[in-house]
């Protein structure tokens, strides 16, 4: 086990490495630069030819004008010793701006995740049990009327109505804590910030249900039709019983592949519900980042979902043989 | 000559409020948002948020702040570096520059200096400084100062290329003493006055400290001369002013500015109606269907003023379909202006017909935009040798078919649906048009490489502005004459008017120069759309000048309530 597990840690170096060059490569060989783009049509104009000659000095400070390959190498070098660079927009370093916005677009993501997966496991298997039947029906219509509302709309409307105090006022018009609850106490804080929360997460959540609870219905479908379901009930075993510990486990099995996404999906930010609620999260930062063509931040970020999708692919393959013994990590000696 | 995108393409991402380029000391069209607060929203905001603990909005906010909205977040405020729009609305509060614009006629106006001189050859300006002007550390400013802000600009370190262009043909600054500099010029230019009357200054005893400049620690901690001084900044949030006590001139009214950072309009909006914002910069819909209630009627100011801008449709005089000028004339009279204007910007805005801002002196009233018409379009486009030979509803020539495309950013509404009617009314007389969406990056890099035929683009201009980049065929191969236009005469004209600087001869060229413009259209100009702002009443002397609305003038309003 351990030996497998070093294997693959050994393996994730060279596929890091590879994800991050193209990511570079891409970046570096799509139009535009940031300090092409800053300067805007206007950079290249005034003088001719000394306008150009401007933009190239600038290009230069910020080693744009390096080869691909020795432009990664630079950046590589750094990443080594955890140096994400500074930022080309505000001129501070990456893993700050990172830090700011990660704390929230993680509370976030993690609020959302575990709503949605207490809501659609069990909302999954209740209708695997009563296949066809009347709740089967109705909750996977609802589900799926949600999954096909925009989120950009769905958010919008909340605010409008329950915040936007022309029809209720119960929550704030965004952002993630007053501006007069600066000076509370730690409780009286995070009671603010949980309010300024709930429409977000509510956004964030709604569309996520019936993914996960037709995955869950479909897997615990396919194992209670087996045989060994079968021989459970027939020695007797409580209804119980044969659904949350024979059935359900073996359904876990697929849901564990999920895993793998599970860990990036937690970094990433909603651009449309960030910009909606104000909220300066992960979403904005990369978004804005890739569209100035801000290179440390976008290859930052980047990076890091690498790192943490090979890490997600890791643990769900060692998760398959906790879940299922039958499952062997490595092939016999 | 800037490049405004965000005035007319204001649905196009982060990047819409942002001017892609800057011009020290000019005012630029910000998207700020503001609000007012009605006191029934505001109870049942107290009896609604109670039960979970949090207090109301109101009851902590000083009557003399004024909360601005910001559409986007700048990434610092150094006045050297920064070429954002939202950074240089916010620095024109704490920097001052040598030479300001006044509000009513944009005539420079002394600020920081007391008074200048400039030699008969035109090729110095001397500049004479007030004295007893701290910033707000309590540091004098001096010559030094103005000195070193300069060096910077020149500094291949230092990040700031956009400005850097404008300081080309300045060769050096001088001290002549602690209150006196002299800025050499190495040729003539008639805006040469402006551009060192307007240099961003910076202070030298805070960033000579020898880090580096671009990332410099103070860059976002401004320490500036002017009426308001840097308090706090909260990423993602706000960014606070606070009045400067030291400040020599008349203290205004407000105490606080309270920039928040909202990047949703409609949110941004919906602050304003509740109270949390005092004012903003609204959209044309919005400004014309959600802003019409009583309630909001009676608690804010609807206030609109056109800035130096316009958009068109450029054609490529590099490609053989328009490089016959009856062809761009018939396109122009093809282009619906009145009906567009009416349909997409709800009949908000003026009609231009050439490239100087619409109410200034050198743009010539007489000359009226070409009407729409259809009818001489079709003679004009014959006589270029544009006809239906083969009957199959396309006008062709020599085999050729009369096909185009039309490429424009993605993201922005109105290219979008101008693209829509355009291709509808032209496939009328038999003209096929394809639309081609780009994203930002990528549009820019088609202009550059002059990689397209038809395109719609905004500029933001200067108050008096220098046509050479746009213009002079000089600028062709490498400037922002993307559209290839080449008249002698009008190159010409633009190099005369560079260096006259009686006022009334320039004029004079400037006129002439339009009607080049208006009979070569390279362009088909459209419009000069105005900035409509909405502003709490609860704040009194709100003015609009010829270059928008100054804070610093206004009163809070006694309460009414």
């Amino acid at each position: 086990m351990i030996k497998y597990i070093l294997k693959r840690l050994l393996l994730i170096v060279p596929t890091f490495i590879g994800i991050s060059l193209i990511t570079y490569a891409m970046i570096r060989l799509a139009p535009g630069d940031y300090t092409t783009l800053r300067a805007g049509l206007q950079g290249e104009l005034k003088a001719g030819a000394i306008g150009n000659e401007i933009i190239e000095q600038e290009k230069r400070l910020y080693g744009l004008d390096k080869p691909v390959i020795v432009g990664y190498w630079d950046w590589f070098s750094k990443l080594v010793v955890f140096d994400f660079g500074t930022s080309r927009k505000d001129g501070r370093p990456v893993a700050e701006r990172i830090g700011e916005a990660l704390p929230i677009t993680l509370a976030l993501n993690i609020i959302s995740m575990i709503i949605v997966y207490i809501i659609s496991i069990p909302g999954g298997i209740l209708s695997a049990l009563k296949k066809d039947s009347l709740y089967d029906r109705v909750s996977s219509l609802i589900l799926f009327v949600l999954y096909s509302l925009p989120s950009f709309w769905v958010g919008l409307l909340l605010l409008m109505v329950l915040s936007g105090g022309d029809y209720l006022n119960l929550f704030p018009l965004g952002g993630i804590v007053s501006d007069w609850a600066e000076d509370f106490g730690f409780f009286d804080r995070m009671l603010n910030i949980a309010w300024h929360l709930m429409l977000p997460v509510a956004t964030l959540t709604y569309g996520g249900f019936a993914f996960l609870s037709r995955y869950t219905r479909a897997t615990m479908l396919e194992v209670i039709n087996q045989q060994y379901i079968m021989t459970a009930r027939a020695k007797g075993l409580s209804e119980k019983r044969v659904v949350l510990v024979h059935a359900f486990r073996n359904s876990l099995v697929p849901l564990v592949t999920l895993m793998a996404t599970i860990l990036p999906g937690l970094l990433g930010g909603s651009v449309i519900v960030e910009s909606i609620f104000s909220i300066p999260g992960m979403g904005m930062l990369a978004f804005e980042a890739i569209l100035a063509r801000d290179i440390p931040v976008i290859m930052a970020i980047a990076s890091i979902s690498a790192a943490l999708t090979l890490l997600g692919i890791l643990i769900a393959d060692i998760l398959y043989g906790v879940v299922d013994p039958r499952i062997r990590l490595e092939a016999g000696q | 000559m800037l490049l405004e995108k965000g005035l007319i393409y204001g649905n196009a991402g982060p990047y819409s409020t942002r001017t892609m380029d800057q011009l020290p000391g000019e005012y630029r069209i910000v998207k700020i948002f503001f609000r007012f607060f009605s006191s029934r929203a505001l109870a049942l905001a107290v009896a609604l948020s109670l039960p979970i603990g949090c207090g109301d909005f109101s009851s902590v906010r000083d009557r003399h702040t004024l909360y601005i909205h910001l559409g986007s977040e700048p990434g610092h405020l150094n006045p050297i570096t920064s070429t954002e729009a939202v950074a240089s609305s916010i620095n024109q509060h704490i920097y001052e520059t040598l030479l300001d614009r006044d509000y009513d006629t944009a005539e420079l106006v002394p600020q920081l200096a007391e008074s200048w001189s400039i030699s008969p050859d035109r090729l110095r300006y001397r500049f004479r400084l007030k004295k007893g002007v701290f910033w707000s550390d309590g540091v004098e400013l001096t010559a030094d100062d103005i000195i070193y802000s300069f060096r910077t600009i020149k500094d291949p370190k230092v990040a700031c290329a956009p400005l850097k262009v404008y300081y080309i043909d300045v060769r050096e600054v001088r001290k002549i003493d602690r209150y006196t500099v002299e800025f050499l010029y190495s040729k003539q230019y008639f805006r040469a006055l402006e551009i060192c009357g307007t240099i961003p200054i910076v202070p030298e005893h805070i960033f000579a400290d020898g880090t580096d400049f671009n990332t410099h620690k103070n860059n976002r901690f401004p320490v500036g001369t002017g009426p308001y001084r840097f308090e706090r900044w909260d990423t993602g949030k706000r960014i606070v002013l606070v009045r400067n006590d030291s400040y020599k001139g008349k203290a205004p009214d407000l105490h606080r500015i309270v920039y928040r950072i909202v990047a949703e309009p409609n949110i941004a909006l919906q602050m304003v109606k509740k109270g949390e914002m005092d004012m903003m910069s609204v959209r044309a819909i919005q400004w014309v269907r959600q802003t019409n209630s009583d309630r909001f009627v009676k608690n804010f100011y609807k206030l609109q003023y056109y800035l130096p801008t316009y958009n068109y449709i450029g054609w490529n005089a590099a490609r053989p379909l328009f490089a016959d000028r009856r062809v761009r004339l018939a396109m122009t009279h093809l282009i619906n202006r009145d009906a567009i204007l009416d349909k997409l910007l709800f009949g908000i805005g003026e009609v231009v017909s050439g490239s100087s801002y619409i109410y200034s002196k050198g743009y010539d009233k007489s000359i009226k935009p070409w009407p729409y018409d259809p009818e001489r379009a079709r003679e004009l486009l014959a006589r270029a040798g544009w006809r239906d030979t083969d009957g199959d509803g396309i006008l062709d020539r020599a085999g050729k078919k009369f096909a185009f495309t039309f490429t424009i950013p993605s993201g922005s509404k109105f290219a979008e649906r101008l693209g829509t009617i355009m291709k509808e009314d032209l496939s009328k007389v038999g003209i096929e048009m394809d639309i081609n969406r780009y994203e930002w990056a990528v549009f820019v890099q088609k202009l550059h490489q002059r990689d397209f035929d038809a395109v719609t683009l905004a500029w933001s201009l200067s108050w008096e502005d220098d046509p050479y980049q746009l213009w002079h065929s000089t600028q062709v191969a490498g400037g922002s004459n993307f559209c290839s236009f080449k008249n002698a005469e009008a190159d010409d004209l633009i190099i005369r008017l560079r260096k006259e600087f009686d006022e009334k001869k320039r004029i004079r060229m400037y006129h002439r120069f339009h009607r080049i413009l208006h009979e070569e259209q390279p362009y088909t100009f459209l419009y000069c759309t105005p900035a409509q702002v909405v502003v709490s009443k609860r704040f009194s002397d709100v003015k609009v000048h010829l270059r928008g609305l100054n804070y610093l003038e206004w009163k809070v309003a006694a309460i009414d309530d």
